[in-house]
């Protein structure tokens, strides 16, 4: 019998275009994940601040800036005014100073752009991580290295998840940790 | 048919086992009803589905435009962290901040605690420090807070212009051109209030009068208690009525009277009240008569409850005279021999036994016992009381610790009647509303509309746009409570201090703040602190130095205003002896009635309509008729086969000024030839939401009664064209089940008893229980490895609910849920997580009421969980049922499977649909709580008993490093209920307090036999019913 063209388009083309299109999907899929994930995320950001310099070499302590994360949900991007606390004296020559007095005295807040995010239905809470031991590099890196503040770890579910449940490879440094809650309303309400 | 229920209750009746129905539809077995079951929760397809809107087609444009963008922008981009530029020192981002205040909505000014959220109040509780509300605080005042976002507030002042339209213009041009009107004015000045109860305000408003001395200042309230007050002084010579102690009362009888609903600080009422409602004291039971023509929140509540004619209250109390007299030949010093309680009873087809009972119990409990009634009531009803209450030693009763106070006495209608003829002759030059509105208020007849035409220039004060701003030349907008500052003093022993807690959002400034520009003139500069200085002068120069604090002024004013009350110590009044002179007036012979009766009643939610764009109130639906949106004509099932009406038909009442129409709403209990109607409504001017709610009472009301100004008599009632509808809530959610078959008895919903059961035998409900249980198979599997550390559960003790609604408007607040409108309340979609269910039983025309708080029963094995395809609702270990809105499809099926039917679903983006995105306001943003997702269409949702409550607990256990304790979480509903009745906790914490009300003897849990083992207890209510009839 002789073979007519849409038996050929059947059998050979349409089996090699659905394949195609669903490597090239899954590749993308799994090539963009990091990607989509935010990982290496580091916009540039209005002012130059420097993690490495603060915390870092002059070794300021995480909580003189993000005062609430111990007590509260949010850990708190610090107000212009404390920055001011130091740099009304400190290197008011430098031009990214300059640029801060001049957000601090118009009273403008500075546009930081967002680097770490959960979406809106996820309450996250600092003070209760932080409280139990967790260090901050656990989550956000090794922050008192880094010029420019990047995405290293993801802030997906599952990422929370994966520590939820084995905190101990998560958290290796934290012996005595629990088990994290896994059910919904921990996070969503 | 409803006859046959009457008969097969009356057989019943022995036994304790009343039939239970919902609403009247359901009584009648009407085809209509049996179609509304079928339909229950199958209705979705959006009726408006075809026709597009402006509105979605600029969305639909909109969302295109933004698809496009989307795909040319960084999706990595997550937008920005904006930090304040200068951290406020009070503020802790994440974390609540409170502070006390005070309400100015009534006359009551109770104490309020405001939560705000980075800066912004968020909800409004009750301040536990307050002597009076002691934390807790009514529907309006909880609402009060949409009213300070309410998008329909004005936004600056106003002017008239020649044209009659309203011209934006700049304060300082208004206050130059009204300053001029005001040195000008060689007439009368007219400045209308409400009640004053600030002491600065009073002052202010001398002050005020001494630089225009034509001012004369004008109050009144639309409810009021001057006749109880006026009776009161006749009696026995001070100005103020005690005040009750109704913890201390053994036996209530409350005429004509909701005191537990509307009449006095009801939020105290109820609280002393329900203190004599403790199931673990139930020796201390009190019993509360109800003698009242209306359907009130205090009848609902009543051991027994009589049905009688306003009018005819002053007999009643003359023939209780009678035969307390006969019974126990005590002297009455008044001809009471022409008044026989038998024959009244008799004539008025009250019940014989009833009747007995309660004179019965004034005789056994005299100096225990307190007759109360209604500051509708006349005078002489009054001045009767007084006297029954003094001969059975009631007097104990009275407070005589402290008393009302009164920074500012009422006028009376005489004086506004006087007011109005000046404005007519031209005798008047300026009239100010100040913050007022008598247009809308004061009744039609007295002509104070037209008068106002005759004057020349008008100014009104106000927060947003009413009827008597419409007809002002000016309007000066005016700051919301929150925004303001203030005292107040109601009562001897204390102030309360009124701060703001915002800045005013709009170009609005407080109403004393006005007045004191005028006073001070333009050459000083406004400023924000203007009033809040001149407060401070004031409490430093002469509040102060009379309460001899030993604080340094400043650190005592930051104290008080910290506490938001500062106590003093006053001695009151005291009185003396009955005075027997007040009885001259009394007639001697029975007054007979004639006619119809129109009982005008403040409405529960409204008031006196002030907040009437308050979309909260709207929709809280009317505790007994269930009815939202709107206000109606309650009529008896005999008085409507009378004048042939049925539901939502109108009638036409006319009082002697003219017919008004109204719908009919048939309300179980209501007296026959009587008709209630509630206040509040109708507003002609009002926002957006206010708009067509409910019908005007004003039209009702005479400045000349002549039997009380709130209830009318001889009163003309006729049927009339057309009908309205009126929408109810207590059609939804029901069984298709006839009533004769007993089900909310038989199914567990409610269950019952006496307290006479309850001394005989402690555990007489659980054998009752235990007799008719069906047992289901359990649905799930047992997970002993679950609920092993806390476990959350809530008790309701249905002794202490009283219906009254807080809670629902608490939860409304917490968890930001949205108003549906009256469209979607009638097509059964409301959206409120906690409602209060009402039953009727025994008969049509004398009912029992039973109600009962509904929200989700928390089940361990839910049933609601099993269906949902998609796993959106699941259950935690810590025994609550989770609704993950994220990821609910909307499929509905948890919904149907629900035995409770407290799952709400969002059949639109109600933000959006209700009043064409009236919600969607860029202001509403502020009142969110920001712990709780908004929710949006296409998802369930329903009680989470406060899980943001719970989680803060939670985390503030790990931060310090303790065990989670249960009762440091205090849910909304908890926090508002002003008799506590609801207690939440965790169950597995067995020495709590709150594990005796959930393993009580009286609790049992709603729908047994489902066997969804709810984490709801609902405790049996005890009716004080006398053992001879059980």
């Amino acid at each position: 019998m002789k073979k007519s063209f849409l038996d050929y388009v059947l059998k050979v083309r349409l089996p090699i275009t659905i394949f195609v299109v669903i490597a090239a999907f899954a590749i993308t899929y799994y090539v963009s994940r990091a990607e989509r994930d935010g990982l290496g995320y580091s916009p540039d950001q209005p002012i130059n601040f420097s993690h490495k310099l603060h915390a870092g070499e002059m070794q300021i302590d995480c909580q003189y800036c993000h005062t609430e994360v111990e007590k509260s949900r949010e850990a708190m991007v610090p107000a212009v005014s404390t920055c001011m606390n130091c740099h009304t004296i400190a290197r008011t020559d430098k031009p990214e100073i300059k640029k801060l007095k001049k957000y601090y005295d118009e009273g403008i807040a500075i546009p930081w752009k967002r680097i770490h995010r959960v979406p809106d239905f996820v309450y996250f809470n600092h003070s209760v991580h932080v409280t139990s031991g967790i260090d901050c590099t656990s989550c956000h890196g090794d922050v008192r290295n880094m010029d420019k503040i990047t995405q290293v770890k993801s802030f997906t579910m599952s990422s929370c998840l994966t520590c939820h449940r084995n905190p101990k490879e998560e958290v290796p440094y934290l012996k005595e940790l629990k088990k994290g809650p896994e059910n919904c309303w921990t996070c969503h309400r | 048919m409803p006859e046959e229920i009457d008969t097969k209750n009356k057989k019943t009746e022995n036994k304790r086992e009343p039939n239970y129905w919902k609403g009247f539809k359901e009584i009648y077995n009407d085809p209509e009803f049996s179609k509304k079951v079928n339909e229950d929760l199958t209705e979705s397809k959006p009726k408006d589905a075809n026709g597009m809107s402006r509105r979605k087609f600029l969305a639909f444009v909109g969302a295109s435009a933004a698809l496009a963008g989307a795909a040319c922008t960084d999706y990595r981009d997550k937008g920005e962290i904006i930090p304040y530029n200068k951290m406020p020192e009070e503020i802790s981002l994440g974390k609540p901040n409170f502070y006390a205040s005070t309400c100015t909505l009534c006359p009551n000014s109770c104490g309020i605690l405001i939560r705000t959220r980075e800066g912004r109040p968020i909800k409004v509780d009750g301040n536990p420090e307050h002597p009076v509300s002691k934390g807790k605080i009514c529907v309006k005042g909880q609402a009060s807070i949409l009213d300070l976002y309410d998008p329909d507030r004005l936004k600056g002042p106003l002017r008239k212009s020649k044209t009659g339209i309203f011209l934006k213009t700049p304060w300082l041009a208004a206050n130059k051109t009204f300053i001029t009107a005001l040195d000008n004015a060689d007439k009368q000045i007219a400045v209308i209030t409400h009640q004053i109860n600030s002491v600065t305000t009073k002052k202010l408003l001398g002050e005020f009068t001494k630089k225009y001395p034509n001012t004369k200042i004008y109050s009144y309230e639309l409810f009021d208690n001057t006749i109880r007050n006026n009776a009161w002084k006749k009696s026995y010579g001070t100005d103020f009525y005690p005040i009750i102690k109704w913890d201390k009362a053994k036996v209530i009888v409350a005429l004509q009277s909701d005191f537990l609903g509307t009449e006095g600080n009801r939020v105290e009422n109820a609280r002393l009240f329900a203190e004599g409602r403790d199931v673990d004291k139930v020796k201390n039971f009190n019993r509360l008569y109800s003698v009242e023509a209306d359907m009130s929140l205090t009848g609902s509540n009543a051991d027994y409850r009589l049905k009688l004619k306003p009018e005819l209250q002053y007999n009643f109390v003359m023939s209780l005279l009678n035969e307390i007299n006969r019974k126990t030949n005590i002297k009455i010093p008044i001809n009471v021999s022409k008044f026989s309680l038998k024959s009244f009873a008799k004539k008025y087809s009250l019940d014989a036994k009833k009747v007995e009972f309660l004179v019965n119990d004034l005789i056994e409990n005299s100096g225990k016992s307190i007759v109360y009634a209604g500051r509708s009531l006349p005078e002489k009803t009054h001045i009767a009381v007084n006297l029954l209450n003094e001969i059975l030693g009631n007097t104990k009763l009275y407070n005589r610790k402290t008393s009302n106070y009164s920074v500012a006495g009422l006028s009376t209608y005489g004086d506004f009647y006087k007011l109005i003829t000046d404005m007519k002759n031209g005798g008047v030059s300026v009239v100010i509303h100040f913050d007022s509105n008598p247009v809308y208020h004061l009744p039609d007849n007295m002509g104070y509309k037209k008068a106002l035409k005759k004057v020349e220039t008008v100014a009104t004060l106000t927060e947003s746009a009413n009827e008597s701003s419409e007809v002002s030349n000016f309007v000066f907008a005016t700051n919301n409570q929150l925004e303001s500052w203030g005292d107040a003093k109601t009562r001897t022993g204390f102030y309360s201090l009124q701060q703001p807690v915002i800045a005013p959002l709009y170009n609005t400034r407080q109403k004393e703040a006005v007045i004191l520009q005028w006073v001070k003139g333009l050459n000083s500069k406004f400023k924000e602190n203007l009033y809040h200085k001149y407060l401070m002068d004031n409490w430093r120069a002469t509040i102060y130095p009379t309460l001899n604090s030993e604080i340094e002024f400043k650190r005592f004013w930051y104290g008080i205003l910290n506490d938001g009350v500062v106590l003093k110590n006053e001695k009151i009044k005291s009185f003396g002896k009955f005075k027997n002179s007040s009885l001259s007036g009394l007639t001697t012979s029975p007054v007979k009635p004639n006619g119809f009766t129109v009982v005008i009643k403040e409405s529960y939610a409204l008031g006196d309509g002030r907040q009437a764009n308050n979309g909260w109130l709207q929709e809280l639906p009317n505790s007994l008729a269930q009815i939202t949106w709107d206000n109606y004509a309650a009529i008896s099932k005999k008085t409507a086969k009378k004048l042939q009406v049925q539901n939502n038909d109108n009638i036409k009442v006319d009082t002697g000024s003219g017919e008004k129409v109204y719908p009919v709403f048939i309300q179980p209990g209501a007296a026959d030839n009587t008709v209630t109607i509630d206040s509040g409504y109708g507003r002609t001017k009002v926002g957006r939401v206010g708009e067509g709610a409910g019908f005007r009472i004003s039209g009702l009301m005479s400045g000349k009664p002549t039997f009380s100004p709130w209830i009318y008599t001889n009163v003309k009632v006729a049927r009339a064209e057309g009908t309205y509808t009126v929408v109810t809530d207590q059609e939804h959610h029901v069984f298709e089940k006839k009533p004769t078959e007993n089900i909310f008895k038989k199914r567990g919903i409610l269950f019952e008893g006496t307290v006479a059961e309850y001394e005989k035998d402690h555990k007489f409900l659980k054998n009752e229980r235990e007799e008719e249980r069906i047992v289901t198979p359990a649905i799930y599997p047992r997970h002993p490895e679950l609920y092993k550390d806390v476990k959350w559960g809530m008790a309701i003790d249905l002794n202490k609910c009283l219906a009254c609604g807080d809670c629902v408007i608490a939860c409304n607040s917490e968890n930001n849920v949205p108003i549906v409108g009256k469209d979607q309340i009638g097509r059964g979609r409301r959206m409120q997580w906690i409602r209060i269910d009402r039953y009727y039983s025994v008969s049509y025309d004398e009912p029992i009421i039973s109600t009962q708080p509904m929200l989700c029963q928390q089940c361990d094995d839910a049933p609601c969980e099993n269906v949902c395809p998609v796993a959106a609702t699941t259950h935690s270990e810590d025994g609550l049922n989770q609704m993950i809105y994220n990821r609910c499809v909307g499929t509905r099926y948890c919904a149907n499977n629900c035995p409770y039917k407290v799952r709400r679903f969002n059949f639109y983006n109600y933000r959006d649909r209700f009043k064409d995105g009236f919600q969607e306001e860029q202001l509403f943003d502020l009142i969110y709580n920001p712990e709780v997702t908004v929710r949006s269409n296409g998802v369930m949702e329903k009680c989470t008993f406060c899980i943001q409550r719970i989680m803060e607990e939670k985390a503030e256990a790990i931060r310090e490093k303790r065990k989670i304790i249960g009762e440091n979480v205090k849910v909304a509903c908890q926090v508002a209920c002003p008799t506590s009745a609801i207690k939440f906790g965790d169950i597995n914490a067995k020495k709590s307090k709150f594990v005796k009300y959930r393993n009580h003897e009286l609790g049992y849990y709603v729908l047994e036999e489902v066997n969804t083992k709810p984490n709801v207890t609902y405790i049996a209510k005890l009716r004080n019913t006398h053992t001879e009839e059980s």
